[in-house]
């Protein structure tokens, strides 16, 4: 054994034995580790002395110097664990005078999510449970699934080019393609492909991004996200509904509120309506709703005479900047960490 | 569309409470906006939706008030005396753009006496208009009556100055391309080929629905009138005033579509005004050319349909008041169905369903109930949900920030980064915002954007994340949409490398990440990865080359981490199954092999992997290090530790020894490698 090996195994000894003496709780637990350490003929100590004799013959007078320290530290700390225990617990009930318990913690760095996709959880969340399973769509459309299966024919301002963003490729000589994809207006278009898809009954909501060419202001952004509801079975009217708001509003806000339907004009419901909700005292715009119009059905291939349902629409923005008492729409895409901090 | 409330007292009882009427009117379909009172009047503000062209008027709005509270609507008849010649004697009319202008009416009436319109005219036009512009002030007789028509009953009307013209025949055409013309507002403008256009023998006289010429305008020095009452197509109308950046009280209602059976009743009444208040004579006979296309076709309403759709019964009497009084002609009733004929001024109505909306709004939407059992259903959280979410959760643990940005972003940000697709990008000839016309191909480029935001606000760490799709265009179907996941950071390759292998832990992959080397200028040379997953593309990582940090103006060292989440979705292990853990200790060995520079360490975990054998847990790495003075030019140490275990019994001391020279002889004759003594 070196003398680095034999030093190595003293500092560890002392500080195995300060450490058990110091954490020893009575009595009792004291006299067995003093034994376990100090004890005369098995004890640790004695058993690092027996390699004091390995040690290289000109390292003798350092390692020797250092085990008397060691074993000096190991008494001392054998002498405060009694006074501790006699003292009837000693330097705990004195306290660490060193120790400031009003110094800053050290937090975890935690990501925040973003607060639209909170409020998007949250919608999924309560849909979830009122049965509405969760159904996605591209974001690129064709016309068909954004306008005329939605009852939007050829000839409807909402198809305007100033008010879509029709799509190209960068390349030349695809003038063939230009205006039949765009960026979806609306995520109804998912209903569309479902319904395609599926036979009734149909109970989803889809939610995503939805791109109309507004120019950007406080209330405004060319992006934004819908939350879009559709119900289709075999008997369903406005009633039921009425109903499923009423349940999800009340859900969402966490108390009974009550909801009312204003009339309205959407493509693809007849009859449209706004729905707004009771709201401490006030009426508020909650979305646009309605059942969905029999050429709706007719385009996916339901039979409009026996199958009907529902379909409802909101913004998601709109919804999180009330909730949060967010002022400026911009401020959701700046991404600024001090913003993202907040929710 | 503002309506006077001393106005509509001209055709319905006004006897219930301003407000009840607005509370009312916004529940059965037009909504109340707000109430400024002007004068001794009230303009309410209603909104019309697009299907309401009929509510561009007061008589419209009139009807429905007197529906809603059963009270009578009472119409004028205008019937103008006519004495003056024929007018086909004197003048003609033609229509070269059916297309443009299904039908136009034309009178004329000669010595009116220009002068400013009676007070009660001026105030019922000033309630009207001046809340929106509280510069209007009144024109003269002739110009307000045409307005007063038009407020009355959505139809525009136009009176040119007869004498102005060239020739005795105006045309209805479509405009040569940058045929030029004179407007109302005394500018000119340059139309575009298929604009409609009215002319006179020598140039266009004015804009089929959307202004007059100011050539023809009405002054004080005119006797004599064309008062025209048109029907323009819609959609042209919209391009037109779209284009000129013209819109106007007349071209917001073509656009909707004007009632085709009312377009002669606005002409006499019109003509009907100007011969009472302004005088003149009115030419015998009328020309009217064009058609006023189909009449409405019946439509039959199943009365089960109601019960049906809105959840309640409503009764038949009640069905057949609100059809009647909305200006339905009754065809036949019987027990199961009511068939009517609608009116000309709701084209919207053509089938039951619209019946039933109709009936629906006046009887009132309160009375649907809103609590009614809805079956309960399951419902099913997709795969791309649990994954998504269980990204997030990783990312927010390791003290990610969530960022949203725009879909759309300058064309030159493309080149930034072209590792999924070199194809050209989709474009749009709309840009989302200023500049940014392009789909993204990546979504690093905007993620460097938002870093480079925050640095400019001085945040201190920015770590930014977001999951969204990129769009890769495809010669024959829609284009792909990718469903990504990125990162920019300030933390290291390692440690974003790390991320990806928590990330993987986290959705219980267990297929192996593989990285090769990427030579993109996104990254500083030798320092960018792409990563595999079972040798399926899964993304990449790197280091921000010097290069691109200066194009997003970055002033510290950036990484970011790219990856197709649409791999981790198939790999992804949803429910883990439970595996039994070795209930007898670990051994460990570490070893120190020096080996040449070129042996990277995936390959010697390979062989090591391969050498352990059945009870070689796990391996770990430890450290690098090199010294050169002792081990040669070239070489480096690697320490790493070998986890033993069995599931069967406590591996004893000798067989670890026996698993570790295993390992070094396989390192050494493999990777000719050495075991440092």
């Amino acid at each position: 054994m070196d003398l680095t090996q034999f030093l190595q195994q003293l500092d560890e000894l002392t500080a195995s034995a300060v450490g058990t003496f110091e954490a020893a709780p009575d009595q009792d637990a004291l006299e067995a580790a003093r034994i376990d350490f100090l004890g005369a003929k098995k004890g640790q100590l004695k058993a690092a002395q027996k390699h004091f004799g390995a040690v290289a013959k000109e390292d003798r007078p350092v390692a020797g110097q250092r085990f008397n320290e060691t074993k000096q530290a190991i008494e001392t700390a054998l002498e405060n664990a009694q006074q501790r225990l006699q003292s009837g617990g000693g330097t705990e009930a004195q306290g660490d005078p060193q120790f400031d318990p009003t110094l800053p913690g050290q937090p975890f760095q935690l990501g925040h999510l973003h607060p639209i996709t909170q409020t998007i959880e949250e919608l999924k969340d309560i849909m979830g449970r009122l049965g509405f399973s969760v159904a996605d769509g591209p974001e690129i459309e064709d016309v068909w699934h954004n306008f005329e299966a939605l009852n939007i024919p050829a000839a409807h301002p909402a198809r305007d080019p100033l008010d879509n963003f029709y799509l190209g490729v960068a390349a030349a000589g695809d003038a063939e393609r230009r205006n039949e994809l765009l960026l979806r207006s609306q995520t109804s278009t998912v209903q569309i492909r479902v319904m395609e898809n599926c036979e009734p009954p149909v109970r989803i909501i889809s939610l995503g991004r939805v791109y109309r060419p507004d120019t950007a202001d406080a209330t405004h952004y060319p992006m934004f996200h819908q939350m879009e509801g559709l119900l289709v079975d075999y008997q369903v009217t406005m009633a039921d509904l009425k109903s499923v708001l009423r349940l999800f509003a009340t859900s969402y806000l966490g108390e009974d509120v009550h909801i009312r339907f204003r009339p309205s004009f959407f493509p693809f419901t007849e009859p449209s309506v706004e729905v707004d909700y009771h709201w401490n005292d006030q009426w508020i715009e909650f979305g646009g709703a309605g059942m969905v119009d029999p050429n709706v059905l007719t385009a996916v291939g339901y039979d409009p005479s026996k199958v009907n349902g529902f379909a409802f629409g909101l913004g998601v923005e709109r919804l999180c900047m009330r909730r949060h008492g967010i002022t400026d729409i911009r401020e959701f895409y700046k991404n600024d960490i001090r913003f993202l901090h907040q929710f | 569309m503002l309506v006077s409330w001393n106005w509509l007292k001209n055709y319905v009882a006004l006897d219930m409470e301003r407000s009840d009427l607005e509370n009312r009117l916004a529940m059965s379909g037009l909504n109340h906006e707000g109430t400024k009172s002007v004068g001794d009047d009230f303009a309410i503000d209603l909104e019309v939706t697009s299907n309401r062209a009929d509510c561009l008027g007061h008589i419209g709005v009139a009807r429905e008030i007197s529906v809603l509270w059963d009270q009578p609507l009472n119409l004028p008849d205008p019937q103008p005396v006519a004495n003056g010649p024929s007018i086909h004697d004197q003048f003609k009319i033609r229509i070269d753009a059916p297309e443009l202008c299904q039908r136009y009416i034309g009178r004329i009436i000669r010595g009116v006496k220009i002068g400013p319109s009676p007070q009660w005219l001026q105030d019922q036009l000033a309630t009207v208009f001046q809340p929106l512009n509280k510069d209007w002030k009144p024109v003269n007789n002739v110009v307000d009556i045409s307005n007063y028509v038009l407020m009355e009953t959505g139809q525009p009307l136009h009176a040119f100055d007869l004498k102005e013209l060239f020739g005795n025949e105006v045309v209805v055409r479509a405009a040569t391309d940058q045929e030029a013309f004179q407007a109302l507002d005394h500018k000119l403008y340059r139309l575009d080929a298929g604009t409609c256009v009215i002319a006179d023998s020598e140039s266009a006289i004015a804009l089929g629905g959307v202004m007059g010429g100011a050539e023809t305008e009405v002054s004080d020095k005119t006797t004599d009138l064309l008062v025209e009452a048109a029907q323009f197509a819609p959609l042209a109308v919209r391009r037109a005033a779209r284009a000129l950046n013209l819109h106007s009280p007349s071209s917001h209602r073509f656009e909707r579509g004007v009632n085709p059976e009312g377009i002669d009743w606005a002409s006499r009444r019109c003509c009907e005004l100007i011969l009472k208040i302004a005088g003149g004579e009115l030419d015998q006979d009328v020309i009217d050319m064009g058609s006023p296309g189909p009449a409405c076709e019946p439509v039959v309403l199943p009365l089960s349909e109601l019960k049906r759709i809105l959840g309640i019964e409503i009764p038949t009497e009640e069905v057949q008041r609100i059809l009647l009084a909305l200006g339905n002609e009754s065809l036949q009733a019987t027990d199961e169905t009511v068939t009517v004929t609608p009116p000309s001024w709701r084209p919207d109505l053509t089938r039951s369903i619209d019946l039933v909306e109709e009936v629906a709004r006046i009887h009132g939407y309160e009375q649907i109930p809103e609590d009614v059992g809805v079956p309960m259903v399951p419902s099913h959280r997709t795969n791309a949900d649990r994954v998504q979410s269980q990204v997030r959760n990783v990312m927010t643990a390791a003290g990610f920030d969530e960022a949203i940005t725009a879909s759309m972003v300058p064309g030159k940000w493309i080149s930034t980064f072209t590792g999924w697709s070199s194809a050209a990008p989709l474009l749009s000839d709309t840009p989302m915002l200023k500049g940014a016309d392009t789909l993204r191909t990546s979504l690093v480029p905007s993620l460097l954007e938002a870093r480079r935001i925050n640095q400019s606000l001085a945040n201190p760490i920015v770590e930014l994340f977001e999951t969204a799709n990129i769009y890769l265009p495809d010669e024959k179907n829609l284009p792909a949409e990718q469903w990504t996941l990125a990162i920019s950071s300030g933390r290291s390759f390692f440690q974003l490398k790390g991320l990806v292998e928590t990330l993987l832990d986290a959705l219980k992959i267990d297929q192996p990440l593989q990285v090769t080397d990427n030579d993109s200028e996104l990254f500083t040379v030798g320092q960018g990865a792409r990563l595999n997953l079972a040798d399926q593309p899964l993304g990449f990582l790197g280091d921000v080359s010097a290069k691109t940090l200066k194009r997003f103006s970055l002033r510290t060292p950036t990484t970011i981490l790219e990856i197709n989440l649409g791999v981790l979705l198939k790999a992804a292990c949803l429910v883990p199954q439970f595996i039994q853990q070795s209930a007898f200790p670990v051994i460990t060995r570490d070893l120190n092999i020096i080996l040449q520079e070129a042996v990277r360490w995936d390959e010697l975990a390979r062989v090591v992997n391969e050498a352990g054998g059945q009870f070689l847990e796990s391996l770990q790495y430890q450290e690098t290090y090199r010294d050169p003075e002792r081990d040669g030019e070239g070489t480096k140490r690697i320490l790493f530790s070998l986890t033993l275990r069995s599931h069967e019994r406590t591996l004893t001391g000798e067989e670890a020894d026996q698993i570790r020279d295993d390992v070094v002889q396989a390192v050494t004759s493999g990777l000719n490698g050495k075991l440092l003594a």
